[in-house]
């Protein structure tokens, strides 16, 4: 069995009077493709909010690699290794969608503040370097097309990929996805299921899904967890997920 | 190898700032006083241009830099001149442009101190804090004697020509330009797009942040030093709010994180100001008249266009 890649272990966080995170313990492994769950409101975003540095949490510890990211800043965690994508989108509108993709290349760069205003063939070499790896990247997604729009003025479904797009740039290890299938009509939604696959085959990286639609996390996750009013109700395969009585009542029935 | 092209402009342009300076003898009195006035406009507009336009903060406290540096930069060459009596050469083109950047880092410095614990606070109210620091700048400069005081400074040599205010514009525009113009620099706009997916794609932004400040009032305190030794004098009160409101209005009438808007923006309100002198007293009426038109008609900025994607430099 591959190693933890993620351990989130009793994680609790209270906003004032409201948990909205209680004691919750979950893993991803190297390579693993998961699935986080639950109806509205359960907590989903908040973990997310957790593991990435937004919040801290109350109580409990969330390793990466077996290292703490206790009061790490985001952009510290990001540069271990964790990317996400938002609920809603967040992408920088007035960038072109070409320097969206370049930007999350920062934290492999050698060259900085310095280094730009002297122009070194050094800086030179490596933008030129970044310019072919950002290209690379926009023509496996497609988006080369659009490579000098503003992002702004892409299409939703565009964005959505553009959003996932750039967090693979920051070469991630863990990749978390905030119900990338929100907003997408069916065909769409098959198409991203392929392109989930794709990623975590190609980058060879651990994605932690977090979606609404079932026929999504039930066809592409290899293990599920289940919360409910900020509590891990379940944990399994979809198809144990599927059969368990108490997530049927919690979510599975009122879908 | 080959400079990159945008050092050889760099170069062609500092080069014909000084054959210009070299006869500007000949050119009308007024009509340099004006220009070395619209140069001293394009150094603050550009340099606070990265500040309020590329990284989107809010701040007011321009002028107060550009008092650091005119009042550092005056007390050092006043200080030495009696020294270096007759030898006006050395005085011209080492100790000034020295005193320039002296005046520049001090200002830097003090953009540190202000900016670091006060980064945190978004617009309105960095935009207060700044205007704060301002204000505490002119205070303290009207209550100590030993740079004159509120009567203000005097017997500044007149240094300040066409070469060191265009090669300075020119020096600023290039650092602005080049430090936007990388993969590093695209960060200042994502961090003035969206802070908090901008730390989730690895950017410190509090650094950019700084970074962004401590440029920007170096270039704010070096157009006070060019200023200190155009006037030859210098009053505390030169330095009050309406000095930062100024060059907040060419940023956002250039149009906000435009480099060459902002520097037409500055020129442009420069000579506005001149040929409304002849309104008198109704002068600032006028101004502030024009300013809201403007505004009103055009919000996104006089010289606002798309920003179409740079792939590379
Ligand atoms: N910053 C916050 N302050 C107060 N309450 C919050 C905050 N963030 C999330 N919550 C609350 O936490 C609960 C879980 O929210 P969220 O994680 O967004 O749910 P989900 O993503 O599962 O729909 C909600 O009740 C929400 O209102
Ligand atoms: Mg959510």
């Amino acid at each position: 069995m591959p190693d933890t890649l993620l351990d989130l272990s009793n994680v609790t966080i209270r906003f004032g009077g409201l948990t909205a995170v209680s004691s919750v313990s979950i893993t991803v492994r190297e390579g693993e493709l998961v699935g986080l769950i639950g109806p509205n409101g359960a907590g989903k975003t908040t973990v997310f909010n957790l593991v990435t540095g937004v919040y801290q949490p109350t109580e409990g510890s969330i390793h990466l690699a077996g290292s703490s990211l206790a009061k790490l800043k985001p952009f510290q965690i990001t540069n271990l290794g964790i990317a996400r994508t938002f609920q809603n989108i967040r992408l920088f509108p007035s960038l072109t969608v070409y320097d969206n993709v370049r930007v999350a290349f920062h934290r492999h760069l050698q060259n900085h503040s310095l280094q730009s205003l002297i122009r070194s063939s050094n800086f030179q070499k490596e933008e030129a370097k970044l310019q072919a790896r950002t290209l690379e990247l926009l023509t496996l997604f497609n988006l080369q097309r659009v490579q000098d729009e503003p992002a702004k003025s892409l299409s939703y479904g565009d964005q959505r990929r553009l959003e996932i797009l750039r967090a693979l740039a920051t070469k991630p290890r863990l990749l978390l996805l905030d119900e990338p299938a929100a907003g997408m009509n069916p065909s769409e939604k098959t198409e991203l299921m392929t392109l989930i696959r794709f990623i975590r085959d190609t980058f060879g990286l651990a994605i932690l899904l977090v979606e609404h639609d079932m026929k999504v996390v039930m066809g592409i996750c290899e293990r599920i967890h289940v919360l409910e009013y900020g509590r891990k109700i379940a944990e399994g395969t979809p198809s144990a997920i599927r059969a368990d009585p108490k997530v049927i009542a919690a979510y599975l029935g009122d879908n | 190898m080959v400079p990159p092209k945008s050092q050889c402009l760099l170069i062609a342009l500092l080069a014909i700032a000084a054959l210009i300076s070299a006869f500007s003898g000949r050119i009308d009195a007024y009509l340099l006083d004006v220009a070395l006035g619209a140069g001293i406009s394009i150094v603050l507009a550009s340099s606070l241009n990265l500040i309020n336009g590329f990284t989107g903060q809010f701040s007011l406290g321009h002028a107060g830099f550009m008092a650091v540096g005119a009042y550092t930069s005056a007390m050092l060459t006043t200080t030495l001149a009696p020294k270096l009596l007759g030898q006006t050469e050395l005085l011209q083109w080492v100790v000034f442009p020295l005193s320039l950047i002296a005046g520049g880092l001090l200002s830097a410095l003090v953009g540190v101190a202000v900016g670091a614990p006060s980064l945190r606070l978004k617009g309105d109210y960095l935009a207060i804090v700044t205007l704060g620091f301002g204000e505490i700048i002119k205070v303290i400069l009207q209550n100590l004697d030993a740079v004159g005081g509120a009567r203000g400074l005097t017997g500044i040599h007149t240094h300040t020509s066409l070469f060191w205010v265009f090669g300075s514009a020119t020096v600023t525009v290039y650092v602005v330009w080049s430090l936007l113009n990388s993969t590093f620099g695209r960060g200042f706009v994502a961090v003035a797009d969206d802070e908090v997916a901008s730390e989730a794609m690895g950017l410190n932004t509090t650094h950019y942040k700084i970074t962004a400040f401590v440029v920007g009032s170096f270039f704010a305190g070096v157009a006070g030093g060019l200023y200190a030794h155009l006037k030859g004098y210098l009053n505390p009160s030169g330095f009050s709010f309406d000095k930062s409101i100024e060059i907040v209005v060419m940023v956002i009438l250039g149009g906000m994180g435009r480099h060459s808007g902002v520097i037409v923006a500055a020129v442009l309100l420069t000579a506005l100001t001149e040929v409304l002198r002849s309104f008198g007293d109704y002068r600032m009426i006028v101004y502030s008249l024009l300013l809201i038109i403007l505004m009103l008609t055009r919000p996104q900025g006089l010289f606002f266009w798309p920003l179409k994607g740079k792939k590379s430099t």
